[in-house]
């Protein structure tokens, strides 16, 4: 055939030499896993696991910190049985005389038993080897969990790394809130929960935080057995963390726990008919841990002591008043945090409230001891110097036998006794540290402000702020007195306990069971006293004490600025911080006739804007008449608040900051009103904008909250004067407290018939101290309720920014049944609000379980 | 936690057990089957046909539908007679619930075991009831088919919604996600247990199945 060069060329077969049909079936690709990070199964450990590492300051610093602790171990251990066998006492104290070919002196190796006498002497000795092996059988089984924890955070760190994108060298130095926006952010491309398309920050703080809401839950409602009323000592509170241990492994998640595992309560829990049943279960269960903790006491007992010894004794010696320092104490933990508040949030506030804390305790010294300690440090003094004085003539004088140990011991003495003598330049003003110490604290009884000069507020605080000595003797004392407790007092509670779950647990979609109070619902929980009057459909029973979750809310929200709560719930905040915004720009509120009740408020916030100058002519006068006194605590609160961490400058440094994020300023504002609009609107604004701006947030937030706990404190002690003061603080029972509370506080809804006697306590605007809050009561509250509507409205506009619908994501909830049972049941207007008979185990049956679902 | 629960919960007398289990269950699996994956070269797959078959029942007046293969017949047909006999020796009267749970699993690294990780559980409570006499049967026949009914709609509104289904997998991870024993349909993973509840209300005896 000829080759014909042509443009013509045979086509390419477009098909394959497949069976026919086959060409037309679809062809699919496979997406494949791209992140190993979908879908993970226990999502409250992962989220535990990575704040754990993000607090920890990422892995290395973890791993080698984990490490020293297993090697500190071991040391104590081997440290202590060499002490106790293996050191010839008699030469170290030169009773018995070596003799040395060469050299007269002593060496240390000489004072060491040879190793067979040794061995054959810890061989001889049953409690050694019985405390040899017990420590083993510990120490392997940390090194096992040790393990097990390094592959568990390898992959978190790799969770980091890859999907967070944040490397490890830089983790120490982002926020959390950082850290929690990108998890938020990466939940879109890898559902990390399958529930929802996307996270909310009140998700991963619930599953972090789940029991230890539960945990403040039952602190506040009083119903964890740690105040005691005893012979001697009086009211007395001992919460150590050997019985918080065993609080959590009854509650939580020991064999048979009331939880099947990390997020569900069981279910025969969440049903009220056979609650006299499981109570009893439960009662036999903590017997048992009661017995099995007495059984284990003196293993526990011995433990604690070595572990004191050997990390206190070298502080002690180093800086014998660290002794005499106080740090917050257990119990006052968990008064004091929120609901939802992450360990750090809660330390940070902690620690900035301590010099505060520590200062109103210095207060108080006793009179007496100050003289006793003044003439013992004379005394001590003057010997010392002697000695001193001799020891610098000729140093020969150390040799003598006991002079240095005399030397020491004296001084050791002295620093004793000047920490009884108070410091001559000081002034101290009670009232206002207290101020200052609520600023940061957030709680407080309420009978403590205008008792804050009184001994008794003292010792109530020590309660929550204890000294760091018997913070360690009650460590302790711990293993002795824990199962006393968990027998005598914790099993009577046990019906108690039930109920709890029962009627405070909350099913929530892609969160599991959580406490109900967690949920921050005003409406649930809220409490009439504290703002939520009118909003709250909650019983005696089911209300949170102090204003929990007011509070809690307000907490939240103020460090979750993203978070986009329910509709009411945005509504009871931004009416708040609407009104404190409106207080603090001081705007135009003397315009408004209505809202004359709002200026006193106002002046706490102008007082803590307007320079020191305000202060000092801010008199502090102790005598306690009504009008007077308002205006004092405020005054107190105001300076509270400039001592705080520098906020003028930190308010500054946002509006200079916010201004740079933003073309249009608000340059009109006052400071604090370019603050906390700044805020507003950065909360707005979806990214975050790097790592200086949100450390300058979460430090403003810190203020902002400070502030609107104050506030809201104000707003409570002018709220409740009228009536009957509640003295939440001495509720032993929880019971007591519900009859403390005089019937006005909650059975009425109607804002009209609240006392509300804010305007006439202010002296500006009534100078008259003559005119009696309750009579014009009426008048200011009619205000306050014509009020609320513009607050509303104008307070629309800073919530609603440029994200989408706000309330889009909100949550939904739908309640079966509102029906406490084995609290107090609700009798309508009756005042008659105590523990209720329980009806018949058959009607129980009937009713359906209190369960809230929330969709 | 992580994973979507759905309750379906039905009445029925101890003869009916079998086939309202039978139904319902078929009636999930129809909807989480796909046909085999036949994998290409170039990282592509098609997706092998699936018949389905009409089943009507005796004692009950109802007809569902089920993928016709006679192994995950077989394999739910043994499950659910375990249940129904379970039940049926428990004694009093019979409650109990039967769960569907679909799951996927997941490579570990070297010290830990594969974990199973469920993503969708459907679990069914059964409630049995005894009749008098025949003509409450024959009501009872239509009523609990009506309900049948009802729930398959259900079902299929629950699968309708576009929510978490794991991602179609590669060659090597098909067995992660996809039950590839049987020879002519493929569903996702799935293991079937059951409990019976006594009237306390706490469950007795809970046996585990795995497929």
């Amino acid at each position: 055939m000829a080759h014909f060069d042509t443009e013509y060329q045979r086509l390419e077969a477009s098909y394959s030499d497949s069976p026919p049909g086959e060409e037309n079936l679809l062809m699919h690709v496979p997406e494949g896993v791209k992140s190993q990070w979908h879908h993970i199964e226990n999502l409250d450990l992962f989220f535990q696991r990575v704040y754990n590492l993000h607090q920890k300051n990422g892995f290395t610093c973890m791993l080698l910190g984990e490490i020293f602790e297993l090697v500190q171990l071991l040391f104590v251990v081997g440290f202590t049985v060499f002490l106790a066998n293996c050191v010839d006492y008699d030469v170290l104290f030169a009773n018995k005389f070596v003799n040395h070919t060469d050299s007269s002196k002593v060496t240390l190796p000489d004072a060491f038993l040879p190793v067979d006498v040794c061995s054959a002497r810890i061989r001889n000795n049953a409690f050694v080897i019985f405390v040899l092996i017990i420590s083993g059988v510990f120490w392997l089984h940390r090194l096992f969990k040790f393990i097990y924890n390094v592959c568990c955070y390898w992959e978190i760190r790799s969770f980091y790394i890859n999907a967070l994108k944040m490397t490890m060298s830089e983790l120490p130095y982002a926020t959390w809130q950082e850290v929690q926006a990108r998890i938020v952010e990466i939940q879109k491309e890898h559902q990390i929960c399958i529930h929802k398309k996307e996270l909310t920050e009140l998700d991963i703080y619930h599953r972090i935080l789940r029991f230890k809401n539960y945990m403040v839950a039952m602190v506040n409602k009083s119903l964890l057995p740690v105040r005691f009323r005893l012979p001697v000592l009086g009211e007395y509170v001992f919460y150590t963390r050997g019985l918080k241990y065993n609080f959590e492994l009854i509650f939580f998640w020991g064999p048979g726990s009331l939880f099947e595992n990390e997020w569900s309560l069981k279910q025969e829990y969440k049903r009220g008919g056979n609650r006299l049943e499981l109570a009893d279960r439960l009662a036999s269960r903590i017997l048992w841990i009661g017995i099995a903790n007495l059984l284990l006491c003196p293993v526990i007992l011995v433990w604690q002591i070595l572990y004191a010894f050997f990390s206190y004794t070298e502080v002690i010696k180093r800086e014998p008043g660290s002794l005499g320092a106080r740090c917050w104490s257990l119990y006052g933990r968990c008064y004091l945090r929120h609901f939802n508040e992450l360990d750090h949030e809660l330390m940070s506030r902690l620690s900035k409230g301590y010099k505060a804390a520590s200062k109103y305790m210095n207060c108080f010294l006793s009179p007496l001891l100050t003289v006793v300690a003044k003439n013992v440090a004379f005394f001590a003094g003057s010997l010392l110097a002697v000695l001193i004085a001799l020891t610098i003539y000729d140093e020969d004088v150390l040799a003598v036998e006991h002079v240095l140990s005399s030397i020491t011991l004296l001084g050791v003495c002295i620093t004793i006794c000047r920490s009884f003598i108070p410091d001559k330049h000081m002034v101290f003003c009670p009232e206002q540290l207290l101020r200052v110490i609520l600023a940061h604290i957030h709680y407080m009884p309420d009978h403590w402000q205008g008792n804050a000069h009184r001994y008794e507020t003292r010792d109530q605080f020590s309660q929550l702020f204890q000294y760091k000595a018997v913070f360690i003797l009650e460590e302790l004392l711990s293993p002795v007195v824990t199962p006393i407790i968990l027998i005598f007092c914790l099993r009577r509670k046990s019906l108690e306990i039930i109920d709890f779950f029962r009627n405070f647990t909350v099913e929530v979609v892609g969160v599991g069971d959580t406490c109900s109070f967690a949920q921050m619902d005003i409406r649930q929980h809220g409490h009439p006293a504290w703002m939520s009057e009118g909003k709250t459909e909650a019983s005696i029973y089911q209300q949170a004490e102090d204003g929990k979750t007011e509070l809690s809310l307000m907490h939240f929200a103020i460090t979750n600025p993203q978070w986009q709560p329910p509709r009411e719930t945005t509504h009871f905040i931004s009416q708040l911080k609407e009104r404190v915004h409106r207080e603090a720009t001081g705007a135009p509120s003397d315009t408004h006739p209505m809202s004359l009740s709002e200026s006193e408020p106002r002046s706490l916030i102008a007082n803590l804007l307007t320079g020191p100058s305000t202060l000092a002519s801010v008199h502090f006068d102790r005598d306690i008449s009504l009008a007077n006194h308002a205006a004092a605590g405020i005054n107190d609160g105001g300076s509270a608040l400039r001592s705080l961490s520098p906020i003028s400058s930190s308010l500054h440094l946002r509006g200079s900051l916010s201004a740079a994020h933003r073309a249009a300023g608000h340059t009109s504002r006052t400071m604090a009103g370019s603050g906390t609009d700044a805020r507003t609107v950065s909360s707005g604004s979806s990214a975050w904008e790097g790592q200086l701006t949100s450390l300058v947030l979460s430090e403003y937030a810190s203020t902002e909250m400070s502030i609107h706990a104050l506030y809201m404190h104000e707003l409570h002690k002018q709220q409740s004067r009228g009536e009957m003061s509640r003295h939440t603080w001495h509720r032993q029972e929880s019971d007591e407290s519900s009859d403390s509370i005089p019937d006005e506080v909650r059975s009425e809804p109607i804002p009209h018939s609240r006392n509300f006697p804010r305007s006439h306590t202010f002296p500006t605007t009534v100078p008259s101290p003559s005119a009696i809050p309750t009579s014009a009561s009426a008048t200011s509250s009619t205000a306050l309720g014509q009020e609320r509507p513009t607050a509303q409205s104008s307070s629309q506009r800073h919530h609603s920014g440029p994200t989408t619908d706000p309330f889009g994501t909100g949550v939904k909830i739908v309640r079966s049944a509102r029906v406490p049972m084995g609290g107090w049941a609700e009798d309508g207007q009756t005042a008659q609000r105590h523990h209720e008979p329980l009806p018949e185990e058959s009607l129980e049956d009937e009713m359906p379980p209190h369960i809230h679902k929330v969709t | 936690m992580n994973c979507r629960s759905e309750v379906l919960e039905v009445t029925v007398e101890a003869r009916q057990v079998e086939e309202a289990m039978l139904a319902l269950l078929h009636t999930i699996l129809l909807h989480r089957s796909t046909g085999k994956f036949h994998y290409k070269k170039e990282g592509t797959y098609s997706i092998g046909t699936v018949g389905t078959q009409d089943i009507d029942c005796d004692f009950i007046d109802f007809t569902f539908v089920r993928v016709s293969s006679e192994e995950l017949d077989r394999m739910i047909r043994k499950a659910v007679s375990e249940f129904k006999d379970a039940l049926s020796n428990s004694g009093s009267d019979g409650m109990g619930q039967i769960s569907l749970e679909f799951y996927q699993k997941k490579k570990s690294r070297w010290p830990f075991s594969d974990e199973c990780i469920p993503w969708e559980v459907w679990s069914i409570k059964v409630n049995v009831v005894n009749l008098a006499n025949e003509q409450e049967r024959q009501i009872c026949r239509e009523k609990v088919g009506e309900k049948l009914g009802e729930k398959v709609i259900n079902v299929v509104e629950v699968i309708n919604r576009h929510e978490y289904l794991p991602k179609m997998p590669t060659q090597s991870e098909v067995d992660n996600v996809f039950d590839t024993t049987l020879k002519d349909v493929q569903p996702y993973l799935y293991k079937i247990t059951y409990q019976i509840t006594d009237s306390l209300g706490t469950s007795v005896s809970t046996t585990m199945r795995r497929d």
